[in-house]
């Protein structure tokens, strides 16, 4: 077929769908509805990957978090058996310090929620960490403007705090925090920095935070609870290797026991998220099929029903010559024209719906253009798929007895 | 003209057309034995029922005869499928009906260019031909207008004009007059004998005997059988 002949098959197929806009348009829903699945949800979960890619690089894709509990639940692992567990304390991190090979930076960290006050201005649910000056070389947050926590400030158990931007921005709105004075839990501390800005991750603001010495957090706090030490090694597999033999010694694990407390990575966290992403494009898949086979038979209902109105026009062009090619052809076409219609209309919609959700979600926006030739691709095959049939039926049909259709 | 006009252009022989409608046998064609002349202007004439549609759709091409042989232009043609048909149908055949049978939402112009379209006539030369056609049958100034918006007689002179398209060997009309008054009637007539005239092999259906008188030769067809043959 030449090309100019498709074109006016084409044209009679645009035809024949403007006369029954309204129809070709209930039609194609179907159709809409499962391109624009596919593209929002695609669209959205490759922008939350990028922002969880970017969430776990600020984790620090490479330090070592040696806890007492998992990030991850093992399927494998019972959450009554881990509950057992002994805390991780200073012996552990200790031991680590005077026995790791391997390990290049080591810090403790002890977190707590509390309110800070500064005259009558109050912030609340600040995340105060207590830890050493090595801290930053581990997650590589440094200071913006004065000082981090010095080896002095922590032996000597100093009232020293390093704010993060948005305790300095609500306690400090017009003056440099740094020489001034705050009170954590009714304590007095000097404000010796301000961290640099991390934003938000998962929607919650990384800079709403405090650093303290965590001799003065012992202090304050107590140091009941379980620590969470930090590491950062150059090899991390062999690392980890090392970490555990060393706490499983020192926490008197007996052969052929499970570890009694966790050694965490964003790695593990990545890992639950591609299976988390895997499930959700399963779902996604299964309502995006469904759609577009409801869709399809919608198609096919309607070609049929064109196909029965059109008789006597079928019966003319076989009159004058067209062949069953031809028709069919005329007829695929008309289908196809409907469904890639649809996926047009569903590609736009995806588009802006995931571009909304970008906004009102504050993710990144992502539309690769695999991810629209994919609508593309899906909906003319729909259209192909579902429109043989009834273009079959149209070329089939004996020229005199269709001519002669009523 | 006239050494030509002695060529064969249409042979039946013994065609017969069988209809099986449930459990009976409708014998449309008994056995139909019948010579068409090149530039021939044929008349059939028979009551309703009588077969004479069905004869006019196996020698258009538009059906297949059940038995008999039928060789149009030196080819046979009684065996072959529906495409290899349609081929014929398009190459050789213009077909005139009673309803028109016109595209209803294209112009007149797109109707007539309608079978080049498919004879893979480029744009161009389609659209010169169409106004060519349209204006030889008088419509030079209706192309745009939709069929709804002309009166029979303008609908079936377009009909006529598209069944001239692709220069067809033969031009088969079935009751070309069956849906207009006599006046319109007459116009169309006037037609016919215009292409006769430059040549054209025209087979014409109808159970009116004043618009048969048109044709050269009237042959009456009853219960499926050719009863009688008359030279005007």
């Amino acid at each position: 077929m030449d090309r100019g002949f498709l074109t006016e098959l084409i044209r009679a197929a645009i035809e024949s769908i403007r006369i029954n806009k309204l129809r070709a348009f209930l039609t194609t829903l179907g159709i809409i509805i499962g391109v624009t699945t596919v593209i929002a949800v695609v669209s959205v979960i490759i922008g939350v990957q990028k922002k969880v890619t970017d969430t776990f690089s600020s984790i620090g894709a490479d330090v070592i978090y040696i806890q007492k509990y998992p990030w991850v639940m093992g399927a494998r692992r019972k959450w009554w058996e881990i509950r057992k567990r002994k805390d991780i304390t200073f012996t552990e991190y200790n031991a680590l310090k005077k026995y790791s090979t391997t390990i290049k930076y080591i810090a403790p960290e002890m977190h707590s929620r509390v309110s800070l006050k500064r005259g009558n201005k109050k912030v609340e649910a600040v995340e105060i960490t207590g830890t050493t000056h090595i801290l930053p070389k581990i997650n590589q947050q440094y200071v913006e403007t004065g000082r981090f926590l010095s080896e002095d400030d922590v032996r000597y158990r100093k009232n020293v705090c390093v704010i993060g931007t948005d305790v300095a921005e609500n306690l400090f709105p017009e003056e440099n925090p740094v020489g001034q004075y705050l009170k954590i839990a009714g304590n007095k501390f000097l404000v010796i920095g301000i961290l640099e800005k991390k934003g938000n991750i998962f929607g919650q603001s990384m800079d709403n935070v405090a650093v303290i010495p965590y001799t003065t957090y012992q202090k304050i706090f107590g140091s009941r609870r379980s620590i969470t030490i930090v590491a950062l090694a150059e090899n991390k597999d062999e690392a980890i290797e090392e970490i555990r033999w060393i706490l499983r010694h020192v926490r008197k694990v007996p052969e052929g026991k499970p570890d009694d407390f966790s050694i965490n990575t964003s790695d593990a966290l990545i890992k639950q998220w591609n299976e988390l992403t895997r499930s959700i494009f399963l779902v996604m898949i299964v309502v995006a099929s469904v759609a577009l086979i409801v869709g399809g038979i919608g198609i096919m209902n309607i070609m049929l029903v064109s196909v029965t109105e059109r008789t006597r026009e079928i019966g003319i062009r076989k009159a004058i010559g067209a062949k069953k090619k031809e028709i069919l052809v005329q007829f695929l076409i008309e289908a196809v024209i409907v469904s890639l219609g649809g996926g047009i209309i569903g590609i736009l919609l995806g588009f802006l719906l995931a571009k909304l959700s970008s906004i009102f979600a504050n993710l990144p926006f992502a539309m690769p253009i695999w991810l629209v030739l994919l609508g593309f691709l899906f909906s003319s095959l729909v259209g192909v798929f579902f429109g043989f049939y009834p273009a079959k039926k149209a070329a089939e049909l004996n020229p005199v007895e269709a001519l002669r259709y009523e | 003209m006239n050494k030509r006009k002695n060529r064969d252009l249409i042979k039946l022989k013994g065609i017969k057309k069988v209809y099986h409608l449930g459990q009976v046998d409708v014998h449309a064609l008994r056995g139909v034995d019948l010579v068409v002349k090149k530039g021939d202007f044929i008349a059939i004439m028979g009551p309703s029922g009588s077969g004479k549609s069905t004869l006019m759709h196996i020698m258009g091409c538009l059906d297949t005869p059940t038995d008999g042989t039928y060789i149009l232009d030196g080819m046979e043609v009684h065996n072959l499928d529906e495409d290899n048909l349609a081929e014929i149908r398009k190459k050789k055949i213009g077909f005139v009906f009673q309803n028109f049978y016109l595209l209803p939402r294209v112009s007149t112009e797109y109707n007539v260019a309608l079978p080049m379209i498919y004879n893979r006539v480029p744009y161009g030369e389609r659209k010169e031909k169409a106004l060519k056609l349209l204006e030889k049958v008088g419509l030079s100034h209706r192309i745009h207008h939709l069929p709804s918006e002309l009166s029979g007689g303008e609908r079936q002179r377009v009909a006529i004009a598209r069944a001239l398209a692709n220069d067809p060997d033969i031009i088969f009309a079935d009751e070309p007059t069956g849906n207009l008054d006599t006046k319109m009637g007459a116009e169309i007539m006037e037609i016919f004998k215009g292409l006769h005239k430059d040549g054209k092999t025209i087979v014409m259906v109808t159970h009116e005997r004043y618009i048969a008188e048109y044709a050269e030769r009237i042959i009456h067809i009853k219960d499926g059988k050719i009863e009688d043959e008359e030279e005007l």
